[in-house]
């Protein structure tokens, strides 16, 4: 900051301040992309196995590593493809062939099945919507006679710390476990309430969940999507209570 | 010159702490201090950023336009601070998905652009260096200590560790923002009880 300077001069020095600024950037974010995409990806399996009901942590807390992770994924889950439209898994289709956007609009849904000694005893799909502020990402896995649930996660989201965000604590995705969701032949709805179940329903309800105080918008955001997207997958497990 | 040197570094761990004495970067300190984790990597990624935009602003500061000057210091912060971002994206996922945005908001903080601006842009890049070295420290200290108060009352444990006695019942108001104001006042008050300075009202 000594003497004065000429326009020019600020201009030139802001434009190079920009451009190095910005080459910096760019290459960071190119170097770093494949680890930043490897630990998202990492992530959405760890999850998969929380809602399969899958310590992910070990006594200390700590999360168990990639490479086991992977192995599970290897020796116990399939993935399979179903078709949005019918409910029919679709041959030779994996993750890879799916794009967001058919994700998104329901059009190609994933599936995954836990086996154990080659039998199927548990399934799980990814479940999301509209919460308060944005979209909340889980899995919603449910047991071997397809009318209960295993477990749930909900792993992404922009809710508010401390209220909607309380949607990511393992105090409110441990109430669903066990909750029936079909019965009698056809589908029950599925209730996140207001305030609490012992609350709302005085003689017990077992389809229905403690909500969360402060978040009474996120509770029926969750309520929603799970309910269409049980819906959605229900095309396929019709057939396979069936049989 | 050793001394003074010596003094830029000391200086704002303790006589001149920026969130003690200053009272700059509270917002980050009651936010991510309920765990000692969350709070040590908030703490080095805000030191570098500290450390490192004093330097680079520094060695730089005949040839910043005096106009533009606040303008450059931002996007010299910013990068430094999207860079740590992504570091920490990149190897320490669990830990940044727990600092969520706060990271991103180092760019905010009060500390950062108020050492540029009181220090960077007046002196050598040595000092200047030491100086974002010292108040990084100095921000870090208070964090570890508010940290520590907070996992070890509400969680019973110390860098996840088991401190408390087996069945020690959380206190959940430790872990709210109230437990952490609780405790930066307190340790406000007695800091400034220790080394005697008080705000001549």
């Amino acid at each position: 900051m000594s003497m004065p300077k000429g326009d020019g001069y600020v201009i030139g020095f802001a434009a190079v301040i920009c451009v190095a600024c910005s080459v910096l950037l760019s290459a960071a974010a190119s170097t770093l992309k494949a680890k930043q995409d490897y630990n998202v990806e990492l992530d959405r399996k760890m999850n998969v196995l929380k809602a399969f009901g899958v310590a992910t942590r070990d006594a200390n807390g700590k999360a168990i590593s990639g490479a086991e992770v992977e192995r599970i994924f290897r020796e116990n889950i399939k993935e399979v493809i179903l078709d949005g439209a019918t409910g029919q898994p679709l041959e030779g289709v994996t993750s890879a062939d799916v794009s967001a956007k058919e994700l998104a609009d329901r059009v190609k849904l994933p599936l995954y099945t836990f086996e154990e000694n080659g039998q199927v005893v548990k399934y799980a799909f990814p479940v999301s919507g509209k919460g308060l502020w944005s979209t909340i990402y889980g899995y919603l896995a449910l047991n071997q006679d397809l009318a209960t649930i295993a477990g749930v996660t909900f792993y992404k989201h922009g809710e508010t710390p401390g209220l909607g965000g309380e949607v990511e604590k393992d105090w409110f995705q441990e109430n669903f476990k066990g909750k029936r969701i079909f019965g009698e032949g056809v589908l029950i709805p599925f209730e996140v309430v207001k305030g609490t179940v012992a609350d709302k329903y005085p003689q017990g309800n077992d389809h229905a969940v403690d909500g969360i105080s402060g978040a009474t918008i996120t509770g029926k955001g969750v309520t929603k999507f799970i309910n269409s997207d049980l819906a959605n997958y229900e095309k396929y497990f019709s057939l396979k209570r069936g049989t | 010159m050793a001394n003074n040197l010596k003094k830029t570094i000391v200086d704002p761990l303790s006589d001149n702490n920026p969130v003690t004495i200053q009272i700059l970067g509270i917002c980050s300190a009651l936010a991510v201090t309920t765990k000692v984790d969350t709070a040590i990597v908030m703490s080095v990624s805000l030191t570098a950023v500290t450390a490192f935009s004093n330097l680079i602003i520094s060695l730089m500061r005949n040839m910043i336009p005096g106009r533009i000057r606040i303008i450059v210091e931002l996007a010299v912060v910013s990068t430094l601070v999207i860079l740590a971002d992504q570091l920490l994206k990149a190897y320490m996922f669990d830990i940044s998905r727990q600092l969520s945005v706060f990271v991103g908001l180092i760019i905010t903080n009060c500390i950062v652009l108020g050492r540029l601006e009181a220090f960077a842009l007046g002196n050598k890049p040595l000092p200047s260096l030491l100086d974002g070295l010292g108040n990084g420290l100095g921000y870090s200290a208070v964090l570890v200590a508010v940290a520590s108060m907070r996992e070890i009352l509400g969680f019973g444990t110390w860098h996840g560790i088991q401190l408390m006695p087996a069945g020690y019942q959380g206190n959940g108001l430790m872990l709210l923002a109230p437990g952490a104001f609780f405790g930066l006042g307190l340790l406000i008050w007695a800091q400034r009880q220790i080394i005697k300075k008080f705000e001549t009202a």
